[in-house]
């Protein structure tokens, strides 16, 4: 019962507040006009396309490419949204109010992430219903769509994560924020970094977050691309719950 | 007949924050119908005490119990047996007095009917009522003051525990608050933590003094209302470590 009455006031409360509503108008916003620029390419190459073997369609051009550009956002997104789940109550002196109703720290955390990961998924099956709205007048690959689509809701899990993680481990929002997004833009570059140095990838290839987002928007779901992203799920809030808990013990 | 158990007994609890012993071996009790102030002066332990007993910080030592039960075993019985109120009263800005009592009798597990009822209650009861659809964060220090207590006090529990519930209160809002906490006596126990004397006074039934984190008095308010002023300032100026 306590996780959806967390995740229900942690919703109430970005309802009400235009900080949330601020930042879905502009996501979209920013999205839609990627969408027309995707587009419009699309057209203007199609009949080139059409004659090569093997072609490129629509949901390799557009679509896929809209929902990455959506977990792209979500890099900034995520931080921006989580910076206040922990580090907001530790400051307004709200958190001793929910330990005082019983709440375990894992159920807190839970809650909370809950919360950010359906504001969050609700902006991402707006922004899939964009190229959906042609799919009359094209004909998408559904399966890679769907693929894509799971990837890009399997990361933005991972994001809101990490995000609440470094929402625990700081005593300000500005600070969560900043803290996670280094962490999920080292985890985005590391590869890259990597490879400018001249240094063999290896496994800081299996740790970079695209190695594992690009199969899905190729159509390819593969199990260990799917655990790498639950993992850092269940780590983040793990360290999450940790440091929570650790409050009540220390105080 | 044996006496009937206090609701809430504190057995040799002890904490330490930061390396420092901020609660050292503090055993005392609180019995059904009875309003006790714990008096002391600034960073003398009365909130860390205090938010061990609401199950916020866990005691280094010692057992907590309620009804006879222990909290660090029955943690679900702080969230319908006792209500808190912390010194910093904790408040969403964002919601209105309604929505945030609401989410709190959520939290607590309240059914959507006993919950609509009881925000209306304490409404009334703590004159909020006009300012039911006011932010919260719009609220002077009073009437936040009072919005916490309302919280406190929405899932009815027996144990009320308040760490220092007049601070920001002008004359007229202490009075009432005094007149709600002793009306409030007949069926709650009550634990008030203050560094204000006249306080403990005026509401109290039973006073214990804590002193560096230790209990140096624990008696019923004496008729005498000089000697416990006399008691206070000798402790607080380290002259005496009585413990009655």
């Amino acid at each position: 019962m306590s996780v959806p009455a967390i995740a229900r006031l942690e919703l109430n409360r970005l309802y009400v507040r235009p900080f949330a509503w601020v930042l879905a108008a502009i996501a979209l916003a920013v999205l839609a006009w990627f969408f027309l620029l995707d587009l419009n390419a699309f057209l203007a190459a199609q009949p080139k396309l059409a004659s090569q073997p093997g072609n490129l369609g629509y949901t390799d051009l557009v679509a896929a490419p809209h929902l990455l550009a959506f977990t792209q956002l979500s890099l900034l997104l995520a931080p921006l949204l989580t910076m206040h789940a922990i580090a907001g109550e530790r400051r307004s002196h709200t958190l001793p109010l929910l330990f005082a109703a019983g709440l375990s720290p894992a159920r807190i955390v839970l809650g909370k992430f809950v919360a950010a990961l359906a504001y969050l998924w609700l902006l991402l099956a707006l922004t899939a219903l964009m190229p959906v709205t042609l799919a009359h007048a094209t004909s998408p690959d559904w399966g890679q769509f769907a693929a894509a689509l799971l990837g890009c809701a399997l990361c933005v899990a991972a994001l809101t994560a990490i995000g609440i993680a470094a929402s625990a481990f700081s005593s300000h929002p500005a600070l969560a924020a900043m803290a996670a997004l280094l962490v999920v833009l080292v985890l985005t570059m590391l590869d890259a970094g990597a490879r400018l140095g001249g240094i063999d990838p290896g496994w800081l290839d299996y740790l970079s977050l695209p190695t594992h987002l690009t199969p899905f928007m190729h159509g390819l779901v593969r199990s260990v691309d799917v655990i790498y992203f639950l993992l850092i799920v269940v780590l983040s809030l793990a360290l999450a719950t940790r440091r929570l808990a650790a409050d009540k013990v220390r105080g | 007949m044996p006496p009937a158990p206090p609701l809430l007994q504190l057995d040799h609890v002890s904490r330490r924050l930061a390396g420092r012993e901020v609660v050292a071996d503090v055993t005392f009790g609180v019995a059904r119908g009875e309003v006790l102030g714990l008096l002391g002066v600034n960073g003398a332990g009365k909130s860390t005490t205090l938010a061990m007993i609401a199950g916020v910080l866990a005691a280094d030592a010692g057992k907590v119990l309620l009804d006879g039960q222990e909290l660090r075993e029955h943690p679900s019985l702080a969230r319908t047996r006792i209500g808190y109120l912390p010194e910093n009263v904790p408040l969403w800005p964002e919601l209105s007095v309604r929505e945030y009592l609401d989410a709190c009798g959520r939290l607590r597990g309240m059914a959507r009917a006993a919950r609509k009822r009881a925000i209306d209650r304490e409404l009334l009861r703590l004159d909020l009522a006009p300012m039911a659809d006011r932010l919260c964060g719009q609220l002077s220090l009073g009437q936040k003051r009072r919005v916490g207590l309302a919280q406190a006090l929405l899932h009815d529990p027996p144990l009320l525990v308040l760490d220092e519930p007049g601070n920001g209160l002008d004359p007229v809002q202490t009075a009432q608050l005094r007149e709600l906490i002793r009306g409030l006596s007949h069926t709650h126990a009550t634990l008030i933590s203050t560094h204000v004397l006249g306080e403990v006074e005026a509401t109290c039934d039973r006073v214990v003094i804590l002193h560096e984190g230790r209990v140096r008095h624990d008696a019923p308010l004496a008729q005498d209302r000089g000697a416990l002023d006399r008691a206070f300032l000798a402790i607080a100026r380290g002259k005496t470590g009585v413990a009655a």
